[in-house]
């Protein structure tokens, strides 16, 4: 197990089920861990194993039926809905496997969408540079690629400089190569801007770009490990 | 930082441009109108209330039988009731001392006589004298003798002054009690005993008027009734619209709109009461905004009635009788029309003591505040205005329905984009905001181009509108607060709540259920299970089930235009019913109304014009229910009522039951209106009395040209105290030649029967041609507006459908034969809504006015109404069946996120 010592997201007693009687499912059943700030975390499972679940919950978009979750110490379930989507505001970043960009608003403004959010966004210029998408500022979502967009997404979610980033199967739709250079955006912004990046994922091979990897089963931790032989995103292999 | 998701909205107004367009020009219109009939409504009403201040206006006017001497108006100025009691004591006292003092002298002069030929008889007796003819003799001599004495001495007699004394004393008594019993009746009857009876003293002018017969086209036949005024009155002045006064004595200034209406110019001949007069000028009297011959009458007419003046020279000369009108203004004002009820009521019974003690009867009495005249035409617009601006509002509120749904689809196309951005940290206002924020946009963009063409465009029509009806003064266009309030800021409110209530219910939804397109509020019902259709038919079904509340405002759209298309077309059709119908139920061609039966010699008006029959009428008043009784639509709170007395076997009105007093037949006006029937009991009353009287309906009288009752002439005059063979006028379906003009008080004609409904055709008609059309227009832009959103929310199913085979046809025809069908179905449901309506709306409208004539739509204006939104669907699915036929097949498939 990883030392909690630091620990800057803590996941306690986790539990969730959908649906009633006969079709009642239990996705969470008492999960435990926490995540260190500025780590690099991966949670990786088969589908239905209830990471999705278990993001969403760390988002505030979703509440768990028992357990809590704390970030830095303030615990979600303590909050009302205003100050969630608060919490949501200041310190979270999301990036969905679908891009869910604003199709008539340029690549640009889509990323100003996340930087008004924010009290201390990043520079948006600079965002465009290191995404490589300085010369696609002026295109519509739809004038662009899966991967390009993509990268929008990123860049919506990494400007407000959240705490966390949250990505949820951020590679899923793309294809191999594009997934590579999506996830060493994310790298890059985790390294340069220090937020603490917590993944979704069924593709084992990213565990080994992480600090942390937890393996989710049946709605249960079962491997919660520091990952001592870290590689660099573009060296991955699938 | 600005919200950047504010961007969006410019682009989506360009891109989504013929939508937006459609709602702006439409918003734009609607506001515009109601803007414009706003600002002429207050341009006009400044203009009527600084020609009533200029024109030196009336606060009542009164007719009275005889001309009032200076004494008379001076007393009628105070405001003070005259002393009825005192008056009728002092009658009955002269009457009573006279019929004394001839008694008491007879008696006297009887009792002298006797005295002496006593005297006489009992000396001749005394000395032996007993031829008779030398005693009557002797008693002549005598009684030549000593009368003069014995009467002087008789007179000074202790006993006959106290047998004087009694003899008054007992007469006087008598006239006491007679007068005590008739004040009882009169006071109760005038209400002449009101302890809060106040004093309103006034000041009075002469304004007497001749109704002339006036020949505009000097064809030799009268076509108009013109009332002339000297030209120099003090009180109750016109404004000139063009030209000038009456110099001379052919000249003659005529009202401008009865001018315009019947084709006189200034400079024209016209013949007035047979003489030659030249046109000078056209004017706008300021008791005159609408050509209302009498009080009473349901509408005014500007064809068949017109005002005027000439010199006091030229009126000296008129011919027909002279009307002695006086006009009274209160010393002091009234603050507004509750205030004016109570002067006038106090004033009333004032005049009505004064006109007893004269000995004058009191024919008509209107104060200004319920004069027709000139409360009409200023209630009208004021109501015209309401009415369009509640309309305006609906339809604002339907485009606001429309927005909300237009903006509902978004929301569900943007189901993911917002899940993301609620998840990254927008708030449920903030998103809010920014989908209001096309609509309230849009409308402000729509109010502002609105009131644009409002207060310059549309004002012209309105005004112009008005002018086509009334006699208004000239006006300028005053800016109008209250009007910029009403159209900007009720159009925006409407707009914001309703688009705020339907977006925030939407928006309410967790971001996760949005990421999820997990829309429905409640779980996802099991699918409803269709019946055994064929596939198409069961797709169909879907597409409306699954659409249900665009349908609902489609629905609600087309009943409410039907509804109005019902009005546009049944409003026309009903005054050309009434026109048609009512003049062949006339029981008689003219009634002339005579202003006594006897000439100045005192002799019985007659005449030898074949077929004329003698007929008695009086005016009665029916009270309204008050709880119909719409204010500013021209009718009191009563209706004046015509009772006529027809002679045993008349030729015109065909009664040959025999009625018993108390029991009349009512006209089928009457019955309509009012809704009563055989055996129901009517209460009518004396206008300007208490008095009531209490009748029994015996039947119901084929006769939709008036509110009339009906009872044989013996019964009328037994009823209403008169002599047996009384009469009012005259019957005739021929013209009467043969009676002099000055007896004459009115002739009822074919056209003032059907003058309601010309008057109302001349000044709405055209205006309901172009309702029409406007409604038309208006039902294209609903059903488009719907039609696109229904399609557009299904453009990738529509794709995909294509991607499988189906042929645009099949397509269209699952997508719009729904809409066809709803639009058909519910023309049809709504035509008959709106004729219900419109029947109610109808009686209660007439309930407020006097006269009577119901709704009436033919089956060609039936058929046009519904065509019209059937042709505006038609329109529509042309451009449907394009924009179905241009969905590209990779829609599915790019949309597919």
């Amino acid at each position: 197990m990883a030392g909690e010592s630091t620990s800057f997201l803590e996941i306690r007693n986790l539990k969730k089920s959908f649906g009633k009687g006969e079709t009642r499912q239990e996705v969470l059943r008492g999960m435990d861990f926490s995540v260190a700030k500025g780590e690099f975390c991966v949670l990786l499972g088969p589908s239905g194993s209830g990471k999705s679940t278990l993001l969403n919950i760390i988002g505030g978009i979703d509440t768990p039926d028992e357990g809590y979750i704390s970030i830095n110490g303030d615990k979600l379930e303590e909050m009302d809905e205003k100050a969630i989507t608060l919490y949501r505001r200041k310190h979270l970043g999301y990036v969905f496997q679908m891009y869910n960009l604003i199709p008539n608003l340029n690549v640009k403004e889509n990323i100003e969408v996340g930087a008004y959010l924010s009290d201390n966004p990043l520079d948006v210029d600079e965002i465009l540079d290191i995404l490589g998408l300085a010369d696609h500022r002026y295109k519509y979502p739809n004038q662009l690629s899966g991967g390009q967009q993509q990268r929008v997404s990123i860049g919506r979610a990494v400007v407000k400089n959240p705490d966390i980033l949250m990505c949820d199967e951020p590679t899923g739709a793309l294809d191999y190569k594009t997934s590579k250079e999506i996830l060493a955006l994310i790298e890059n912004c985790n390294r340069k801007y220090g937020n603490t990046v917590v993944m979704v994922t069924h593709n084992e091979a990213i565990r080994r770009m992480a600090d942390h990897v937890i393996r989710l089963r049946d709605g249960m931790v079962r491997q919660n490990e520091r990952n001592i032989e870290k590689i660099p995103a573009a060296e991955l292999e699938w | 930082m600005h919200n950047p998701l504010m961007k969006r909205v410019p682009r989506e107004l360009l891109k989504e441009w013929p939508k937006y367009l459609v709602v702006i020009v439409f918003m734009t219109f609607m506001i515009g109108v109601v803007s414009g009939m706003y600002v002429g409504h207050d341009s006009m009403v400044a203009a009527i209330d600084s020609s009533k201040a200029a024109g030196n206006q009336e606060d009542g006017n009164f007719e009275l039988e005889k001309k009032l001497t200076d004494t008379q108006i001076k007393e009628i100025e105070t405001g003070d009731m005259a002393d009825v009691r005192d008056f009728l004591l002092d009658k009955g006292y002269e009457e009573a001392d006279k019929k004394v003092e001839e008694a008491a002298a007879s008696e006297l002069k009887k009792t002298v006589k006797q005295n002496i030929e006593d005297a006489v008889r009992a000396q001749c007796q005394a000395l032996g004298v007993t031829d008779e003819t030398a005693i009557q003799d002797a008693v002549e001599k005598a009684i030549g003798e000593n009368y003069d004495a014995a009467l002087t001495e008789a007179k000074k007699s202790d006993e006959y002054k106290k047998a004087l004394d009694d003899a008054y004393e007992k007469a006087h008594k008598e006239v006491e009690d007679k007068v005590d019993e008739e004040w009882d009746d009169i006071s109760e009857e005038y209400d002449l005993e009101d302890a809060d009876f106040v004093s309103r003293p006034v000041t009075l002018h002469e304004h007497f008027f001749h109704n002339e017969e006036e020949d505009y086209n000097s064809d030799g036949r009268k076509d108009t009734t013109l009332r002339l005024y000297r030209s120099d009155s003090e009180v109750d002045k016109a404004s000139f619209n063009e030209g000038r006064a009456p110099e001379s004595e052919d000249e003659i200034a005529i009202d401008r709109m009865h001018a315009a209406n019947v084709g006189v110019s200034l400079g024209d001949e016209i013949t007035v009461g047979g003489r030659k007069f030249k046109v000078v000028g056209l004017l706008a009297y300021v008791n005159y905004m609408t050509l209302h011959e009498k009080n009473t009458d349901l509408m005014f007419d500007a064809f068949g009635f017109d005002v005027g003046m000439v010199t006091p020279e030229a009126f000296e000369k008129l011919p027909s009788a002279l009307h002695y009108s006086y006009v009274f203004q209160y010393d002091k004002k009234p603050a507004d029309d509750i205030e004016a009820a109570d002067f006038s009521g106090d004033f009333m019974k004032a005049l009505i003591t004064r006109s007893a003690v004269y000995e004058n009867d009191l024919k008509d009495y209107v104060p200004e505040y319920l004069n027709q005249a000139v409360n009409f035409a200023p209630s009208d617009i004021e109501g015209d205005t309401s009415a369009t601006g509640i309309l305006v509002y609906i339809l604002i509120a339907v485009i606001a329905f429309i927005f909300a749904i237009m903006v509902s689809n978004t929301v569900e196309k943007e189901s993911a984009v917002i899940g993301t951005l609620r998840a990254s940290g927008y708030t449920r206002s903030e998103l809010t905001r920014h989908y209001m924020s096309m609509p309230i946009i849009v409308t402000i963009i729509g109010a502002v181009l609105g009131n644009l063409v409002g207060y310059t465009l549309f004002k012209d029509i309105v005004v112009d509108l008005y002018y086509n009806s009334y006699s208004l003064p000239k006006y300028e266009t005053v800016w109008s607060p209250s009007a910029m309030v009403k159209t900007t800021v009720i159009p925006l409110v409407l707009m914001f709540f309703i688009n705020l209530f339907v977006i925030r219910s939407k928006l309410r939804l967790s971001p996760l259920k949005f990421l999820r397109h997990d829309l429905k509020k409640t779980r996802r019902q099991r699918a409803v299970r269709l019946p055994k259709w064929s596939f198409l038919a069961r797709f169909r079904l879907r597409v409306v089930l699954q659409n249900i509340p665009d349908y609902l405002v489609l629905i609600f759209g087309v009943i409410l235009i039907e509804v109005m298309l019902c009005f546009a077309f049944g409003f026309p059709d009903s005054l050309d019913h009434y026109a048609e119908t009512a003049p062949k139920m006339l029981f008689t061609e003219n009634q002339y109304i005579l202003t006594d039966m006897k000439d100045d010699d005192g002799e019985i008006i007659t005449t030898e014009t074949p077929g004329a029959e003698r007929f008695s009428s009086t005016t009665l008043v029916q009270q309204k229910q008050t709880d119909f009784s719409m204010r500013g639509t021209g009718g009191g709170l009563s209706e004046d009522i015509t009772v006529y007395g027809y002679e045993t076997n008349s030729r015109y009105i065909d009664m040959r039951e025999e009625m018993p007093d108390g029991q009349v037949y009512i006209s089928s006006a009457y019955a309509k209106k009012y809704g009563f029937g055989k055996g129901d009991r009517l209460s009518l009353s004396e206008k300007y009395e208490k008095k009531s009287y209490d009748f029994t309906v015996a039947g119901i009288y084929g006769y939709d040209g008036a509110v009339a009752a009906f009872m044989p002439q013996d019964n009328f005059n037994r009823i209403f105290d008169k002599d047996k063979g009384d009469f009012s006028g005259y019957f005739s379906d021929e013209k009467i030649e043969d009676i002099d003009n000055k007896y004459v008080a009115t002739v009822i004609t074919r056209q003032d029967i059907t003058k309601v409904t010309d008057q109302l055709d001349h000044s709405m008609g055209g205006f309901m041609k172009v309702f029409q059309y406007v409604l038309f227009i208006l039902a294209i832009v609903l059903i488009y507006l719907l039609t696109k959103i229904i399609i557009e929310k299904n453009e990738s199913s529509i794709s995909m459908a294509k991607i499988l085979g189906f042929k645009n046809r099949e397509l269209s025809a699952i997508y719009m034969l729904p809409t066809a069908v709803t639009v058909i179905i519910f023309t049809g449901v709504s035509f008959l809504i709106g004729y219900a309506i419109m029947a109610g709306l109808f009686k209660i409208f007439m309930l407020s006015m006097d006269g009577w004539f119901r709704f009436y739509i033919s089956p060609r204006g039936a058929i046009l109404s519904m065509l019209f939104m059937v042709a505006g669907y038609l329109v529509v699915s042309l451009a449907d069946f394009r924009r179905i036929r241009k969905i590209p097949m990779d829609e599915a498939l790019k949309n597919i996120e």
